[in-house]
């Protein structure tokens, strides 16, 4: 009777797993053609001023997974912290690595360092080597806590190429610059200042900012202080006075939680109208808590207003992630690396690296054609943003800062 | 007032229907370490039952025609689902430590083990990442009741009750809350429930007049199995955005603090799963708690360091545990295999 029971135990554990395995095969090509046929269909009707951003939405219907004949894998990226789908930071420039590899007929793969947020220095070094060793014939690395086990890697493999998404130029231990790592950054305070500008404009008054990385991002920092200064010009220009909840907390890991969706909760509660969710795999509970309390929020990195119920998402400060990463792919494979090796390129509106989001635009009282002039004005120098955010403390005209 | 005692509610209930799927085990004598393994499980079934009719792309008309009742009957399917597949993962459990009379701590850890291993090595392959996200929407979209469920405006005014208790809360706390009583009731007033318990207290006793003991415990494992499975779904649904990730952020071992702090009686129990929820509450939104409504948040303002207020929940659960573990009570029997030649 024992044997009996054992067995069917034994029997029930392993149909289980049979069954879950077979539904995976199936779940996620059900899922995709669906997701991204609306969004593809947006980008060609956006204007000559905006950024082409918006073109890594077909990105999705390139698979993440890919097997090349020979087992080697020519484009390499090196995941941040936070998920490979994290619908944003990850996901838009691994966006940009597909899109790259599946045109030009090119394997690609991804590697996650191990250890998830816990990733040491080690881990990504041995995801840049398994990389490597692997064939890459570049090796794209997404966020700036990857220089130290970059800079080990690229001083180690002198002939593979780096590029280095939210980074900057860097030299190996004697002092001499690693040539073959191009940094590129954002001026993310561009993106943040549009944002910004605009949800005042629109109506808002009450906003909050939810960063990720615990104020030790740069990048996150530029978005914050970035924001902070366009609704502060757009206050003052309008004559009102605006509020503003500033965190970094719960953010460290880029990570969405319940403790973040409760105090997010806990701000739209009290009044909070607009949050900017500024990092990765945030975004998920802070629309949640939009979403329970009627709150709206504001995207980060991508066009994020496809991942929220309708009306949610105000509008999404974006940078180019996907078009940076085949830009600088493009100049491995045309042989013009040398031209941004050894360098850091900054991207932003002179580029048309940075913006909102115009092909979904859902905001009335401030329109594409206002946010167009704004836009030339950046581009043309007469709008002055700061993008040194050690200044984020200090006396606004019309905004006041309640920094948690 | 209304978001502090809506926000306890969301972290107090799982707590609470975690905390008596613990009693139920420990009542009939197996220790179930593995409330947290199990919780884990059930997150993860239930949240890919519901992505899988998603994709399928069931509930999808009803979601278009707003007819909540379908949805909420969805969602209790979702619960139906993540219990029965949690009674199916206790059964480990209650094989290990009945048939063959294994140490119970020691099945139960294995299972704690185990269920965030294998449910992360699930989601990977089903999602390609470390979260199992909805398919559609969010969980406050799809599930939640609110004043436009009810036909009313987003702004219209209602009392106190109604926003407290029927806008911006989930049908699962309520139905939980509702199983506590009926499994309370269950426990203490029906010949099963005192069968259960004898099985836990004397189990050579019970077996002397006739009762099943292997039975019994098979029964109050598997109640156990089906009530902290569901548990792990309603806390993935109502705090974590219907997500599951292998993790429940130790709530499973907080309910069988909560269990122990309250002495194996549900009442207790139930004041106990609200103080830890408070403290939850507390932890993660002090600074926007305005608890009288005159818009001064008394909290934030003690200037108090952030770090107390995120450490709250921990350290009531020491000091707590600290005073009241002398006068705890358990169940005479529970832990040590029965076996009938032993008297």
């Amino acid at each position: 009777m024992k044997k009996i029971l054992a067995l069917a135990l034994a029997l029930v554990m392993a149909l289980s797993l049979a069954a879950c395995g077979g539904g995976a095969s199936s779940a996620p090509a059900a899922s995709t053609p669906a997701a991204s046929t609306p969004a593809a269909s947006t980008p060609a009707e956006s204007t000559p001023a905006a950024p082409a951003a918006p073109a890594g939405n077909d990105a999705d219907a390139i698979d993440d997974n890919m097997t090349s004949a020979d087992g080697q894998y020519q484009v390499a990226f090196i995941t941040d912290v936070g998920q490979l789908k994290d619908k944003s930071f990850n996901q838009g420039t691994y966006d940009g690595v597909k899109l790259y590899a599946a045109a030009n007929g090119l394997s690609y793969k991804y590697y996650q360092p191990a250890n998830g947020d816990q990733a040491t220095d080690d881990d990504r070094y041995d995801a840049m080597k398994a990389a490597v060793e692997g064939g890459a014939e570049v090796v794209v690395c997404a966020g700036f806590m990857q220089e130290a086990a970059m800079r080990r890697a690229a001083a180690e493999f002198p002939e593979v190429p780096f590029v280095f998404i939210d980074g900057y130029p860097l030299s190996d231990d004697a002092g001499n610059s690693l040539t073959n790592v191009a940094g590129i950054s954002f001026k993310e305070e561009q993106a943040g200042y549009f944002a910004g500008y605009a949800v005042v404009k629109e109506g808002f008054t009450k906003l909050g900012f939810s960063g990720g990385g615990g104020g030790t991002n740069p990048a996150c920092c530029r978005f914050g202080y970035g924001f902070v200064q366009g609704a502060n010009a757009a206050a003052a220009e309008m004559g009102v006075n605006v509020d503003m909840n500033y965190s970094w907390e719960y953010g460290a890991s880029f990570q969405a939680s319940p403790d973040l969706q409760t105090m997010i909760t806990g701000w739209y509660d009290q009044g909070t109208e607009v949050v900017f969710a500024c990092g990765g795999s945030m975004f998920a509970s802070i629309s949640a808590a939009a979403s329970a309390t009627d709150g709206y929020v504001v995207g980060v990195d991508v066009d994020q207003s496809s991942q929220a119920e309708e009306g949610v998402v105000v509008t999404s400060a974006m940078k180019g992630l996907s078009d940076a990463v085949q830009w600088a792919v493009a100049k491995v494979y045309d042989g013009t690396f040398s031209e941004i090796g050894g360098t850091g390129t900054s991207l932003g509106v002179d580029d048309n690296a940075v913006g909102l989001p115009t092909a979904t635009w859902s905001m009335t009282n401030y329109t594409v054609a206002d946010y167009e002039s704004l836009f030339a004005q950046v581009a043309g120098g007469s709008v002055k943003i700061d993008d040194n955010y050690e200044n984020l403390e200090q006396d606004y005209s019309n905004l006041t800062l309640n920094i948690k | 007032m209304t978001f502090l005692i809506q926000q306890t509610l969301i972290f107090a209930v799982p707590l609470m229907i975690v905390a008596l799927a613990g009693v139920f085990a420990e009542r009939s004598g197996i220790i179930n370490l593995a409330l947290e393994g199990i919780m884990i499980f059930g997150a993860f079934v239930g949240v890919y039952f519901i992505r899988t009719v998603q994709q399928s792309g069931g509930f999808m008309a009803a979601k278009e025609a707003n007819n909540w009742l379908a949805l909420q009957g969805f969602m209790l399917l979702a619960m139906l689902v993540a219990a029965v597949l949690g009674a199916v993962f206790s059964l480990l459990l209650s094989f290990a430590s009945v048939n063959l009379k294994a140490d119970q701590t020691i099945g139960g850890t294995a299972l704690n083990l185990m269920a965030p291993a294998l449910v992360l090595f699930l989601v990977r392959i089903l999602a390609n990442q470390n979260t199992l996200q909805m398919a559609e929407g969010d969980a406050a979209s799809w599930f939640m009741l609110r004043k436009t469920t009810f036909g009313l405006a987003r702004n219209a005014e209602v009392g106190f009750l109604f926003d407290t208790f029927l806008n911006r809360v989930y049908l699962a706390t309520y139905i939980c809350l509702l199983l506590f009583v009926v499994l309370s009731v269950l426990l203490y007033k029906t010949r099963f429930g005192l069968r259960l318990r004898a099985c836990g207290e004397n189990p050579q006793a019970a077996d002397s007049l006739g009762i099943n003991v292997y039975k019994m415990r098979y029964a109050g494992t598997t109640i156990s199995g089906a009530l902290a499975g569901m548990g792990g779904f309603v806390y993935a649904l109502t705090t974590a955005n219907c997500t599951a990730n292998g993790d429940v952020a130790g709530y499973g071992f907080l309910a069988l603090a909560v269990m122990i702090f309250g002495n194996w009686k549900p009442l207790n129990i139930a004041g106990a799963a609200v103080l830890f929820g408070l403290c939850k509450c507390i932890a993660a939104a002090y600074s926007s708690i305005d608890i009288n409504g005159d818009g001064v948040f008394m909290l934030a303002e003690l200037g108090i360091s952030a770090h107390l207020y995120r450490m709250l929940p921990y350290i009531i659960t020491l000091l707590v545990l600290a005073f009241t573990s002398k006068k705890s009570r358990a169940p005479k029997a529970e832990g040590i295999p029965y076996d009938k030649g032993s008297r």
